[in-house]
């Protein structure tokens, strides 16, 4: 099977230059029919521009593709899904006001005269999501649907043309355990159905479960193929960075020392049924693990007071403090990384100097409310060697930053208020295996130097690598308390699902 | 300063080069039309600033990412307060508002119940109408007055009259009346002074005469009328005497009457600015409170402000022009229409000057704190931070909807500032045109002074600069004789194209940038 000639799809030595950058060099690349291939790399090794130039959104400078071992010319979206390939965006390419059907033939609607032929359009549609195995209607809105099905709605929508190669691009980065679950499923499916399937992700996990073959690219180079023998979670990280990591959780024990943050029955307006009660102890790394959606990152704003609790009390040091705005949080000497970094954590078009200071600057009252450039700039400059942050000066737009030195930024901006409790939201989403190693060691130092941490992650090897102790969330309930000891795969995924009581699964079954 | 500062003062030094020389006159050393005039500069200068206050005003919001549509209303409407706050009567003890005058009735409606005050045969006299003809009353009822609709509304007197009444004046309380017989004759008329008029000595006088208080001096059975106005008032006993600010007529004889007319003014001048100030400021900050608290849109709300206070203007004043007239031509009006002389010299028209205006210093003095405001302080800071994005801002315990509604404050009182300035400076404002689009002056300066509309990014001198590219191009359009029907043209046309250039700079710039990353 491995050996059918010719290959699907093959890419040989293609090369990329844009000004300044090789980001491609003389790549090459095999896809079979109905093979997994999984791309992986650090953020940077050239992944992204390997998939544009194959769905046709840029041309490489040299190099061919060759398709059933014919050589084409994909110089435009339309030609490569014309040749059968179409890449599905990290980001959702769906427009939210319109139903399913609509989205899935979005741009090539069956028509007469202008008018579109809605019920061409729902039959249509209503088959290639039968044969994803998506159970939705075609005419629901796309509004309803979770974050889940819609990526399977942009599957659905790359099966309509036919597709025989499917590029997707981190497809669960978004999604709760049970919908990647529920995308695998898909993906196996398809693969049995002859679909060929370029798989990037960062989480090796799902790699090592769903990939025939691992191609690994460094600095814009094939860095070596894993046949499906060889994929283990060691070897891929071994080819990605290019050298062993032998202690990928950076974990030494130290002691834990008092309580420092109590939540005492803290209902969340998103879930007010559900009080809240845990601690949290000086030098304690406490993982918060969940499905998305469990009502973790809700935990972590009311506790920041960006979101009012319904009731309940978050006490420092047994004192009561005020839940009423990041303010009076920060005051308290509480911090959070936000889940989305872009969003909410940086002020992407400043400085990487007035990003660092931001949270701080109500401190300066002493100087009537004028800026004290020069302590702004020393508490950068330290942070930046601190954290190790790449950046050329203190005075580089955050914006033209790696995805790894933003969040390094936004911790900064954290680390240089001394806080005493760090609120971590996916403090590793969407950043690459070295920054993620030296954020889990930041981690590790932190509490080492007595500041208590709580992050909330959706990788459970993170949860199950980095916590003294975790608590596991579902649909706005704290289903459970797990020591370290206690920590396993299995055990969170119970309790993240809501299926702990024993009793109740044998009255179901 | 930041590139995009730069370039439009490139934009302006070049703009202004090329002014210079495309109506410098080779022939003649000074023409109508020369750029350099000192006139066009001073006023040029004058322009920039008032216009300059509204753009910083403006830019402040813009930042935030919302935008002040309100700008021109808000103007409209501090002018008109301020015309009412310092709004100035002249009012004879013992005299009546009319109400309506009938010429061919000869008959007389005043306000209020005065029927027992005249009686037949009481030689009285309008004043402020120009119709001063001694009138001999014949007959006072009482009688109820009415609106159009015919419901009644108050009580009036109904005066008819024997003399010469040549005109109908239908329009309400212009005029007073009052009885001859109250008053008492100046008993002498002084001799000319240097400084001022002519001083006069007046007895039996209703009330204390102060300086800038006005004297009716009417003959008791002729036509004759002069008003003065008092410049210096001494009292002695039952005896005043007062300095007229000009030369009394010659005919005036001590049988006329002086009739003073006490000078209220509803408001000393500081605390009408600031009442204005405090108005405006309390309408930002209610398109504040309206855009974070109730999450309306900026355009909405300060659209909706626009109408509102449009109309809200020309109801107070019932539509009429709001002047200042000479009341202030020593004190507040200067800050809109006066200017620092520096250099003076003889033309040919007489003497000329160059002179600093002083709307420049008020403009320079806010600029700056604003420049300081934006730059040196964390509020600022904190207003660039939310403008970029709001969220983020707030996530690091920013008061995000504080500083907004700061941003709308600032906004509407920079445009109650102009606008006082601008009423100062025309002296007399209509209410239904008063600062029509000025608003989009203002926007559009602040653009082309390198405001996003994203929020997030601006600068004070840039705006400045944005809003002397718009006067300059406007004084262009008048000095080079363009037909002014293609004013909003060319200045639009500006616009894109400096947005334009901005755009592609910026573009290049990032692609430069992330290339080098």
């Amino acid at each position: 099977m491995d050996d059918a000639p010719p290959p699907l799809l093959e890419v040989r030595q293609v090369s990329k230059r844009f000004p300044g950058v090789l980001a491609l060099s003389e790549v090459s690349l095999t896809l079979g029919e109905g093979e997994v291939l999984a791309v992986i790399g650090e953020n940077g090794a050239g992944k992204s521009t390997l998939m544009k130039i194959l769905a046709g959104v840029q041309l490489p400078d040299s190099g061919t593709t060759l398709i059933d071992g014919r050589p084409v010319v994909l110089d435009s979206v339309k030609t490569a899904l014309q040749s059968g390939i179409a890449l599905i965006h990290q980001e959702l390419n769906l427009a939210e006001n319109l139903p399913v059907g609509a989205n899935i033939y979005l741009g090539r609607e069956p028509n007469r005269f202008g008018i579109i032929d809605r019920r061409q359009i729902n039959a249509d549609a209503q088959r290639v999501l039968q044969q994803i195995g998506l159970e939705i209607e075609a005419t629901d809105a796309l509004s309803d649907l979770s974050i889940g099905q819609r990526q399977l709605v942009e599957i659905a929508k790359a099966m309509s043309v036919n597709a025989r190669v499917l590029i997707m691009d981190e497809p669960t980065s978004s999604l709760s355990a049970g919908e990647a679950e529920k995308l695998f499923e898909v993906v196996k499916d398809l693969r049995s159905k002859g679909v060929s399937i370029i798989y990037i992700s960062h989480r090796l996990g799902e790699v090592s479960e769903l990939a025939d073959r691992v191609a690994v690219l460094r600095d814009g180079k094939n860095a070596g193929d894993l046949e499906r023998k060889e994929i283990r979670h060691d070897n891929m990280v071994r080819l990605m960075v290019g050298r062993d990591i032998s202690q990928f959780y950076a974990r030494t024990s130290h002691p834990i020392g008092d309580v420092v943050l109590e939540v005492d029955r803290l209902r969340t307006p998103t879930w007010p049924a559900h009080p809240l009660s845990f601690s949290l102890r000086a030098g304690e790394i406490v993982g918060v693990a969940g499905l998305v959606g469990a009502g973790r990152t809700e935990m972590l704003r009311t506790i920041f007071g960006i979101d009012q609790p319904v009731s309940g009390h978050v006490k420092m040091d047994g004192t009561e403090i005020e839940l009423d705005s990041p303010r009076s949080a920060i005051a308290a000497g509480i911090a959070l990384v936000p889940e989305d970094r872009k969003l909410h954590g940086l002020v992407i078009d400043m400085t990487v100097r007035n990003n660092v200071s931001l949270a701080g600057l109500f401190k300066n009252r002493l100087r009537a409310g004028f800026l004290n450039r020069s302590v702004e700039k020393e508490d950068t400059q330290q942070m930046i060697r601190d954290l190790r942050i790449k950046t050329p000066n203190e005075s580089q737009i955050v914006r033209f930053l790696s995805g790894g030195n933003q969040q390094k930024v936004v911790l900064g901006k954290w680390l240089a208020m001394k806080p005493r409790i760090l609120l971590l939201d996916e403090p590793t989403r969407g950043i690459d295996v070295g920054a993620k190693q030296e954020i889990y060691q930041l981690m590790e130092s932190l509490a080492e130097q007595g500041m208590a941490v709580l992050f909330v992650s959706s990788e459970m090897e993170e949860v199950i690598g980095m916590s003294d102790r975790a608590i596991v969330m579902h649909e706005g309930k704290i289903t459970g308390e797990l020591q370290r000891s206690e920590l396993s795969e299995e055990s969170i995924m119970q309790r993240a699902t809501g299926n702990l009581n024993a009793d109740e699964s044998t009255v179901t079954t | 300063m930041n590139a995009k500062s730069i370039g439009i003062f490139g934009l302006l030094v070049a703009l202004f080069l090329f002014m210079a020389f495309m109506t410098a006159d080779p022939w003649y050393a000074v023409s109508d039309s020369t750029f350099l005039l000192s006139n066009n500069i001073e006023n040029l200068l004058r322009r920039i600033s008032m216009y300059g206050l509204l753009g910083i005003g403006v830019a402040f919001v813009i930042i935030t990412g919302g935008i002040d549509l309100s700008v021109g209303s808000v103007v409209c409407l501090a002018g008109c307060l301020l015309g009412i706050f310092l709004q100035v009567d002249y009012n004879a003890a013992d005299s009546f508002d009319v109400y309506r005058v009938n010429a061919a009735d000869k008959t007389i409606i005043l306000r209020g119940d005065a029927s027992e005050r005249f009686s037949r045969g009481d030689p009285i006299r309008l004043f402020q109408v120009r119709d001063p003809a001694v009138l001999t009353v014949q007959s006072a009822e009482l009688v109820q007055l009415a609106d159009e609709t015919g419901k009644p509304t108050e009580l009036g007197t109904l005066l008819s009259v024997e003399g010469e009444l040549q005109r109908d004046d239908q329009s309400g309380t212009v005029a007073r009346a009052f009885r001859i017989s109250d008053y008492s004759p100046g008993s002498k008329l002084g001799e000319n002074t240097d400084e001022s008029g002519d001083t006069l000595e007046i007895s039996q006088i209703p009330f204390q005469l102060h300086p800038r208080d006005r004297l009716i001096l009417v003959h008791p059975t002729s036509k004759g009328l002069l008003e003065a106005h008092v410049a210096v008032a001494t009292k002695e006993g039952d005896q005043t005497t007062a300095i007229t600010t000009q030369p009394l007529n010659d005919t005036f004889a001590t049988d006329w009457l002086a009739i003073p007319m006490k000078r209220q003014q509803r408001m000393p001048i500081p605390l009408a600015i600031l009442s204005v100030l405090a108005i405006t400021g309390c309408l930002g900050a209610v398109h504040g409170l309206l855009v974070t608290r109730a999450r309306l849109q900026p355009f909405v709300v300060t659209l909706c402000g626009l109408l509102i206070y449009r109309g809200v203007s020309r109801w107070l004043v019932n539509d009429n022009p709001v002047g200042f007239g000479i009341e202030y031509q020593n004190t507040l009006s200067p800050l809109g229409s006066g200017k620092l002389p520096l250099i003076q010299w003889a033309g040919e028209n007489g003497p000329q000057s160059f002179g600093i205006p002083y709307p420049f210093f008020v403009f320079i003095v806010v600029a700056v704190i604003a420049a300081i405001f934006l730059n040196l302080t964390i509020w600022g800071r904190y207003l660039l931070a939310l403008g970029s994005n709001e969220e983020a801002a707030r996530y690091s315990g920013i008061r995000t909807e504080r500083i907004t509604v700061l941003a709308y404050v600032i906004g509407t009182v920079a445009a109650g500032v102009g606008g006082m300035l601008f009423a100062l400076d025309s002296g007399s404002i209509s209410p239904s045109s008063f600062g029509n689009f000025f608003e989009l002056y203002a926007i559009a300066a602040a653009v082309l002074g390198g405001c996003s509309l994203r929020g997030g990014e601006g600068s004070i001198f840039g705006v400045s600069a944005g809003t002397a590219v718009m006067m300059l191009l406007n004084n262009l359009i008048l000095l080079l004789k363009i037909a002014d029907r293609l004013e909003f043209t060319i200045i639009g046309l500006v616009i894109l194209l400096g947005v334009f250039m901005d755009e592609t700079v910026r573009r290049i710039a990032a692609r430069r940038r992330a290339m080098k990353s």
